[in-house]
């Protein structure tokens, strides 16, 4: 790097220090980021306090039911609370539209409730202030600012020839300003770089998944600086950079990231809750009746259990049947809610994925899925509850069965039945798998990110090259 | 790395340059030398080509063909070294506001790679071409033309160039402010600088240039060289073959 470009670097930053306005709207984003860092942290442990002291206390009503008959203990249920992420502070991502609480019982495969969204007013849905909506979407407007009239403003006023004459090349210059610009732009986010890396240094989250995701924010903030400071070399004046560029700002990081998504959604429709009700009760109709004697399904499952046991009554099984069944029912039923489930999942994969394909246009989306992927705060991750909860509720309900069929006598067993308080316990309990981000979800979009910056950094050749002489 | 051939040209040496901007030709077979401690004064109406001569020397266009050297050095060729080897003052002097004098010659010399001691480069040229002392520190958006002009000389004086390049640099000074530049780019040319000033001020051009060039149709059609006496030029001949050169132009 030679003393020139360094030196047309540091000015850029001697010139933003005696730029009042620039100096007071980088400081406002600085503590932008830093309070939305602080007030993430403090929602996310009280959002995580939250969730434990439920999680504690339903697991405890259900330890301190009485004895009671298993099967109404299928029907008390379980509910189970999704425990945040270490890193859900920077993102919040789908988290607070998705519930992340399910009531887990037997026959049924419940949706997640109580998304903060359904809970709080509607402001939610315009963008909470955390460090991710800083530094997505506030961040690159401050860096236009700041960079519009960097090269544009030069040639306005005449100064171009001068410096170009003092023997500085087109490209020394703009590597000048690209230098300086990118400087700003790491600064801006080194409030949220330094939290992440004191989480990484203090083992409380992952200090791979911290790295990639202060590469990833670095990378966004880096293009936008170099886009910015391109802009202003490749226009004639600066308020045609600047009107260029809130444009491309408007387009891809406001209008595309909530266009996008309602187009997916009417290219693949999911079915609405009642749809998918309606379905799942006429499927369920077609899996056979335990009730009915004459019951083809079950008429057979009776013969293979009986036989099984080698009796020819079900009295005489050392098992109660009646648990039998339940087991076989749930088996059944479950299979068809996974079956259901998963038509969901590739419906939403779906539109997931039509989204995810402009992501080269607009690198926005690229930096949202890369983020909520990190942070363990996307459809992904919440996708991944869903099938934890839904595999622990298959063993639960089963668990429980499998006692009715084991303790409860399957002749004499009086009118109202019941296993011993004591049986709870035994109980399995749900524990959450931390998400752990695919790659898919990483390297696909930190390549869009590290193409599009070098792609910048390449065009800034020719423009470099052009500056020099489109000088008269 | 190119030869400086600077023994065999005169510092601005100009010869045979035709350049157009489309079909529109704009030098047509330009021939111009500066020597070393020699002011060219060349006039000519708007559009007569002294901008396009300018930007040939600067290495801003690469003429359609001719042969432009600056110190030697061929600006299309090779720009970084010729505009090493010069030092330009552009009509509206640009610099940054929100630098002081001395932080502006600092920062332009260190972009030229010069010498930019505050004591013994950037103090002495700010002294000598007057700029008041209470000045040097004071941010430039607050000066005048007059002002400005001063600082664009001293970042001149402090390069130690041998090629100084004018344009228009008296235009939209007062007449005492022009007296004061004339006699600053005189202390330029007792430094053996060869010095082209592209103007419309006739009586500037009379006072200072060794050398006044008529520029018109994109070639030089007269040439007057300053008499030994008191009066260097006839001011009325000049004025009168001005008047008609810029209503040819």
């Amino acid at each position: 790097m030679s003393a020139p470009v360094i030196r047309i670097a540091v000015e850029e930053w001697r010139s933003l220090a005696r730029n009042r306005a620039g100096v007071v709207a980088s400081l406002l984003l600085i503590a932008l980021v830093i309070v939305s860092a602080v007030v993430s942290v403090e929602r996310r442990a009280g959002i995580e306090a939250e969730r434990a002291r439920y999680q504690a206390s339903v697991d405890a009503g259900f330890d301190s039911q009485p004895a009671r008959h298993p099967h109404r203990m299928v029907h008390y249920g379980q509910f189970v609370f999704r425990p945040l992420s270490p890193l859900a502070f920077v993102d919040f991502g789908v988290d607070s539209f998705t519930g992340n609480t399910i009531f887990l019982e037997g026959h049924r495969q419940n949706s997640a409730n109580f998304s903060e969204a359904r809970q709080s007013s509607l402001l939610l849905r315009f963008g909470q202030l955390t460090p991710a909506f800083v530094l997505q979407t506030l961040a690159p407007l401050l860096l236009i600012f700041l960079a519009f009239p960097s090269v544009a403003r030069e040639r306005e006023r005449g100064m171009l020839r001068l410096l170009l004459a003092q023997g500085v090349s087109g490209s020394q210059l703009l590597v000048g300003k690209l230098l300086g610009h990118g400087g700003i732009a790491l600064t801006i986010g080194t409030p949220a770089f330094l939290l992440l890396a004191w989480l990484a240094a203090s083992a409380a989250a992952p200090a791979g998944v911290v790295a990639l995701l202060i590469v990833g924010y670095a990378t966004w903030l880096l293009l936008w600086a170099t886009l910015a400071v391109l802009v202003s070399a490749l226009v004639p004046r600066s308020r045609d950079a600047l009107v260029a560029l809130v444009g491309i700002w408007m387009v891809g990081v406001i209008l595309l990231p909530r266009v996008l998504p309602e187009v997916a959604a009417t290219r693949a429709v999911l079915p609405s809750r009642i749809e998918t009700e309606i379905a799942l009760h006429r499927d369920l109709k077609t899996i056979g009746d335990a009730h009915n004697p004459d019951d083809p399904y079950f008429a057979g499952f009776k013969a293979r259990a009986l036989a099984r046991y080698g009796v020819s009554r079900v009295e005489d099984m050392p098992v109660q049947y009646a648990g039998l069944v339940g087991m076989e029912g749930e088996r059944l039923t479950t299979g068809l809610y996974a079956r259901s489930a998963k038509a969901m999942e590739t419906r939403e994969a779906e539109q997931n994925g039509f989204v995810r394909a402009f992501a080269p246009i607009s690198p926005v989306i690229a930096v949202r899925q890369l983020s909520m992927a990190l942070t363990g705060t996307g459809l992904a991750a919440h996708q991944d509850f869903l099938n934890q909860s839904e595999a622990f509720r298959y063993r639960f309900v089963q668990a429980l069965n499998r006692m009715q069929a084991e303790k409860i006598p399957s002749i004499d067993a009086g009118e109202d039945p019941r296993v011993s308080a004591d049986n709870w316990k035994t109980i399995p309990r749900f524990r959450y798998r931390p998400f752990v981000p695919p790659a898919a979800l990483i390297w696909p979009n930190l390549l869009v990110l590290f193409v599009w910056l070098a792609s910048l950094l390449l065009l800034s050749v020719p423009i470099g090259r052009r500056l020099g002489r489109a000088t008269r | 790395m190119m030869k400086n051939d600077a023994g065999m040209h005169p510092p601005i040496d100009v010869r045979q340059v035709r350049h157009s901007y489309g079909d529109h030709a704009v030098l047509r077979s330009l021939d111009l030398t500066v020597a070393p401690g020699e002011i060219y004064a060349l006039l000519g109406g708007n559009g007569a080509g002294k901008s396009t001569t300018l930007s040939a020397l600067l290495g801003f266009i690469v003429p359609s063909s001719g042969s432009v050297r600056v110190d030697g050095i061929d600006p299309a060729a090779d720009p970084a070294r010729a505009r090493a080897r010069l030092a330009y003052v552009p009509e509206s002097v640009a610099l940054y506001d929100h630098l002081s004098a001395r932080e502006n010659l600092d920062y332009f010399l260190a972009l030229a790679r010069a010498e930019r001691s505050g004591k013994t480069v950037v103090e002495p040229a700010l002294d000598a071409v007057g700029l008041p002392h209470h000045a040097w520190g004071q941010r430039v958006g607050g000066f005048s033309k007059g002002m400005r002009q001063k600082v664009a000389i001293a970042l001149a004086l402090a390069r130690h160039v041998p090629v100084l390049l004018l344009d228009e640099p008296t235009s939209g000074l007062d007449p005492r402010a022009t007296l004061e530049f004339n006699r600053l780019i005189e202390t330029a040319r007792d430094r053996k600088v060869a010095i082209l000033m592209v103007t419309h001020d006739l009586l500037s051009a009379v006072d200072v240039a060794d050398r006044i060039g008529f520029l018109a149709d994109g070639q030089i059609e007269e040439e007057l060289a300053a008499g030994n006496g008191a009066a260097r030029f006839d001011l009325n001949a000049l004025h009168a073959r001005y008047t008609g050169a810029s209503a040819t132009a």
